[in-house]
């Protein structure tokens, strides 16, 4: 197991070194000039190129990839064009909130979902599941954002029951921050919740019909160690995978969720360099996800082995 | 006290379908005695697992249920039985083994947890308690190095090895029934002599009855002391094991007997044996009722009256019974 995942990290270089090269290239490929932004709409073309010059850009882009290339290995992630800051320390400060936003989504989306789709799994066919299968429909079809605005109304402007937006990080204490996490965690979680019962009934729903169910069965075991201890943790492979793809549909979630709700994090800071061109911190944001991503797969791949015997590294 | 751990009348189990209710029992009667063996047999298709699970009420509600007839273990109703109350009843005092010993097992849990949750169940013993007993049945059904063993899971033991661990469970908690739903089919046949070996075993050790459903007439010659025959989803004929095989008088159980094949004809001079005889058409289809034998299109015995009227079981005397209106001609024939 030790060996397999040293193996599987030492896997994520070519991974990652594919994924620095796209960005690089595909940023500078792209529409439109960090230079001429800075300058000012009204510059001369010999300002464009003196203020290019001094971000050295003017340099040949191969050239450039190199110079970036061994920045990061030397965990440089180099220097904003707009604020001058490191990228490591842009994304360090704004790591919380982002992080915090997805870990509560997805405890929302999980804690409600595999106990939801269970059940319409239990009772299948009968009310209950065609409720829970019509509201998973619906929450899979809705955009986050009008879900967003639509609890913002209610809770925060009509009930003034939560903030309408915000962010206030743990060392606050943990209701106001807490408090802020709610609305944009379900906005965010009801279409990953929707995904997750669904699969959760189809999955077990599978088992279910299983002859060691009929075997559990059989020895009179209680309906709940049925349910919850032998058929979910054989539905269990499934219903990981699609947590762990989730995890990347969050990932773009999190730049609208964060707008909407005007959380500081690693989203809007995401948006802002986009927009202004801020070529190293679009790069050093996108490594950061992509390594997220990467890590996320092997969690994943390692809590396979944890859930069913037969597959082993 | 009766004798009889379990008393079935006239049960009727019925399933929807799209083609309409299957009956697939239709008024199946029979006693269990204390510690006795009885076989049921039978083509596939004839009721007999479904009987199997109807006994313990694990007919699939969705689809199915128990039409009518009455199931008394130990004197007490189990077809008006709360759920609750069957529960505890199945694997401790009645409990089952199937088929497919390959997919009966969860896949995910160890032997130990899969025998011992039934001790913890029933027993109310903790879970190390449960452990220790699970140790000690691994040992009774003679998996060797059990201790080992109770920490694999199902993938890592052999088919035959896993039949015995569903044995092993099924006994765990001393029913008074087991009922064994083709234990040994899908096992090699060297394995399938030393499975039915151990469960004789430990019946005679533990006084367990148990009910053997199969299909093959050999397993019920060498295991049980009472078959019961059962065909379209009613019982055809019932006698001691060893009348049943000297002298078969329902038509089909007949069939049945032409139907295994046999080293102990001659063959020819040009090397080849006799054709076994096959019974010649196809089983009923169930959606319909009924009205009179349901072998009648396939028997050669069979009159006007077959096809319009239900035979009654007909005693014969010294516990053989049979339905069959012509069982005198069928009698008087060759066998």
């Amino acid at each position: 197991m030790t060996a397999y995942i040293v193996r599987r990290l030492f896997a994520t270089l070519p991974v990652m070194a594919v994924v620095a090269l796209f960005v690089f290239f595909l940023l500078r490929f792209a529409p439109g000039d960090p230079a001429a932004i800075i300058a000012g709409e009204d510059a001369t073309a010999e300002a464009i190129a003196a203020v290019r010059g001094k971000l050295g850009l003017d340099r040949p882009m191969v050239e450039q990839f190199f110079v970036w290339i061994l920045q990061l290995a030397q965990g440089d992630m180099g220097v904003s064009i707009f604020s001058n800051l490191a990228v490591t320390r842009l994304i360090s400060q704004r790591l919380e909130p982002t992080v915090a936003l997805t870990l509560s989504t997805l405890f929302v989306a999980v804690a409600l979902a595999i106990p939801v789709g269970v059940v319409a799994a239990w009772k299948a066919r009968k009310l209950v599941d065609r409720l829970v299968m019509g509201f998973a429909v619906l929450g899979f079809a809705m955009p986050g954002f009008v879900l967003a605005y639509i609890l913002i109304y209610f809770f925060a402007v009509q009930w003034q029951l939560l903030p309408v937006q915000g962010y206030r990080p743990i060392g606050e204490g943990l209701w106001p921050f807490v408090e802020c996490l709610i609305l944009p965690s379900v906005a965010l979680g009801v279409t990953y919740m929707a995904l997750i019962a669904r699969i959760t009934r189809a999955s077990m729903l599978e088992v279910l019909a299983q002859d060691y169910i009929r075997t559990a069965n059989a020895k009179g075991l209680a309906t709940d160690r049925v349910l919850l201890l032998l058929a979910l943790k054989n539905a269990a492979v499934p219903i990981i995978t699609v947590i762990g793809i989730g995890i990347a549909l969050l990932i773009s979630g999190v730049v609208i969720t964060e707008t909407v709700f005007n959380i500081p994090g690693l989203g809007r800071l995401t948006v802002v360099a986009v927009l202004k061109r801020d070529y190293p911190v679009v790069q050093g944001l996108i490594l950061v996800f992509a390594a997220a991503k990467v890590l996320v797969n092997l969690i994943i791949d390692i809590s396979y082995a944890f859930l069913d015997p037969r597959i082993r590294y | 006290m009766s004798a009889n751990i379990l008393e079935v009348r006239d049960l009727q189990t019925q399933f929807n379908t799209l083609d309409g209710v299957v009956r697939a029992v239709d008024g199946v009667s029979f006693d269990l005695a204390r510690g006795e063996t009885l076989g049921i047999v039978g083509e596939s298709g004839c009721g007999k697992s479904v009987t199997a699970l109807s006994i313990l009420r694990l007919i699939p509600p969705e689809t199915g249920r128990i039409a009518a007839g009455s199931i008394k273990f130990e004197g007490e109703e189990l077809t008006t039985l709360g759920e609750e109350e069957m529960k505890r009843l199945r694997g401790h005092r009645i409990s089952m083994i199937f088929q497919e010993p390959m997919t009966s097992l969860n896949p995910v849990l160890t032997v130990g947890t899969q025998i011992a949750e039934n001790v913890v169940r029933h027993m109310g013993v903790p879970w190390r308690a449960a452990r220790e007993r699970a140790c000690e049945m691994l040992d009774l059904v003679r998996i060797a190095d059990a201790r080992r063993r109770l920490d694999e899971y199902p993938h890592q033991l052999s088919g035959g090895m896993r039949q015995r661990v569903m044995i092993a469970m099924a006994l765990s908690c001393d029913p008074q029934v087991l009922i064994a739903d083709e234990p040994t089919t899908a096992l090699d046949v060297t394995i399938q002599a030393q499975i039915l070996q151990l469960m004789l075993e430990l019946k005679e050790k533990t006084g367990t009855a148990i009910v053997l459903i199969t299909h093959d007439l050999g397993v019920v010659a060498e295991t049980t002391e009472r078959v019961v025959v059962m065909y379209a989803g009613r019982k055809v004929e019932e006698a001691p094991v060893e009348a049943l095989f000297t002298e078969p008088l329902h038509p089909y159980t007949r069939g049945l007997m032409r139907a295994i094949p046999r080293l102990d004809i001659e063959a020819d001079a040009a090397g080849t044996r006799p054709r076994l005889q096959e019974i010649p058409g196809l089983v009923p289809r169930l959606t319909q009722p009924i009205p009179g034998c349901a072998f009648a299109p396939r028997c050669g015995f069979a009159t006007g009256r077959c096809a319009v009227e239900s035979p009654p079981l007909l005693d014969v005397g010294a516990g053989h019974t049979v339905a069959c209106w012509e069982v005198d001609r069928v009698r008087a024939s060759a066998l």
